[in-house]
């Protein structure tokens, strides 16, 4: 069975109801029901707080390691390097997010400029 | 003093929006331009495509929905899928929401304010809103989320329309913004010895997880053993201190 199948026009809008927008909302629906009951200062704050920070490490390696074809363009160390030039601009322009973003950037673009002329 | 005027609520929102458009917006929105390509390849009209922003509101779940739709994977197979790349969206609206609640807060308010809480949300909300007054958190969080999920959904619709004609040097850098900005602006909402912790945590483990457990269990099994060794580690250190 496709997506696809079926009217064309609605089954679309239909499936990404169904099979995107309900089974990844339900997790933001459970949150609202069970922050009610936790406070800015206690430990459950401050763990769920951690869990939070090294799942988006977590995305962000996942992105670099298994990356999409376009990323993939990049060898893995032009991927590696990107970070390390973006980190230390972050920390040289004192903690300066537009500066990792710039150098990290330019690291990248340049790489898979240099790679695969 | 919990009570403001409108007139001032709108100019904390009109705040958010300005913060947003300085850099979080740009960047989420460029990001997620990779989606409407993917929804195009994928056989989906560019409605569906601007509107997965608007309803799923996060990148990965979102890859993962039209990526399958490429595939030709069984539905149910899907909604598994993108449901565990979503559960990482429970911490994250566990750790902003009780920041943004106030005693009169009404639940549909928290409701619509979680559905706006993915990655860029999340970590803006983390830097930004501890040093707001808590009556103006709400109002400026709005106007950061709206400005993000708008801008993002016209550039979802705008890379629909430009999918394949990005130099390769370009398409690459546009994959790569969403995790140097993820790891930068948590960086910057780190406030504490733990949440260094978590992000060291994060990068000695993640690839390790990534590697090893694989099969979408990955992220879940690294949030609860690194995410809960950080909160154990901090939490004898403040035991010591």
């Amino acid at each position: 069975m496709s997506l696809l199948s079926g009217d064309p026009t609605l089954h679309p809008y239909l499936a990404l109801i169904l099979f995107g927008f309900l089974p990844s909302e339900v997790w933001r629906a459970l949150a609202v029901v069970v922050a009610r009951r936790i406070d800015e200062e206690s430990e459950v704050f401050l763990f769920v707080r951690s869990v939070a920070t090294v799942l988006l490490v977590g995305v962000v390696v996942k992105i670099v390691l298994a990356p999409s074809k376009e990323l993939a363009l990049a060898p893995v160390w032009a991927r590696a390097a990107a970070f390390a030039v973006g980190g230390a601009a972050f920390f040289a322009a004192r903690r300066s997010v537009f500066a990792a973003v710039l150098a990290g950037e330019a690291t990248i673009i340049l790489a898979v400029w240099f790679w695969t002329r | 003093m919990t009570e403001i005027r409108a007139s001032d609520s709108r100019g904390v929102f009109l705040e958010g929006v300005r913060v947003a458009l300085t850099g979080p917006a740009l960047y989420v929105a460029i990001s997620l331009m990779g989606v409407g390509a993917l929804a195009r390849a994928a056989g989906f009209p560019v409605g569906a495509a601007a509107l997965s922003t608007l309803l799923l509101w996060a990148g990965p779940a979102q890859v993962l929905f039209f990526g399958a739709g490429v595939a030709k994977t069984a539905p149910p197979a899907i909604a598994l899928a993108v449901s565990l790349s979503s559960v990482r969206l429970l911490p994250m609206c566990l750790s902003v929401l009780p920041m943004l609640r106030e005693k009169r807060t009404r639940l549909p308010t928290l409701f619509a304010a979680a559905h706006f809480i993915a990655v860029t949300v999340w970590a803006e909300s983390l830097r930004r809103l501890p040093e707001r007054a808590r009556e103006e958190r709400l109002p400026f969080f709005f106007g950061l989320a709206v400005t993000c999920m708008g801008l993002t959904t016209f550039s979802t619709a705008l890379g629909f329309w430009l999918a394949g004609s990005l130099p390769g040097p370009l398409a690459a850098g546009m994959m790569m913004l969403s995790p140097i900005y993820f790891l930068a602006t948590t960086s910057r909402a780190a406030r504490s010895g733990a949440d260094w912790l978590a992000i060291v945590v994060g990068v000695v483990l993640a690839p390790v997880m990534v590697t090893f457990v694989g099969g979408g269990f990955d992220l879940p099994a690294l949030a609860l053993i690194g995410g809960g060794g950080a909160w154990l580690l901090g939490f004898y250190a403040r035991r010591i201190a």
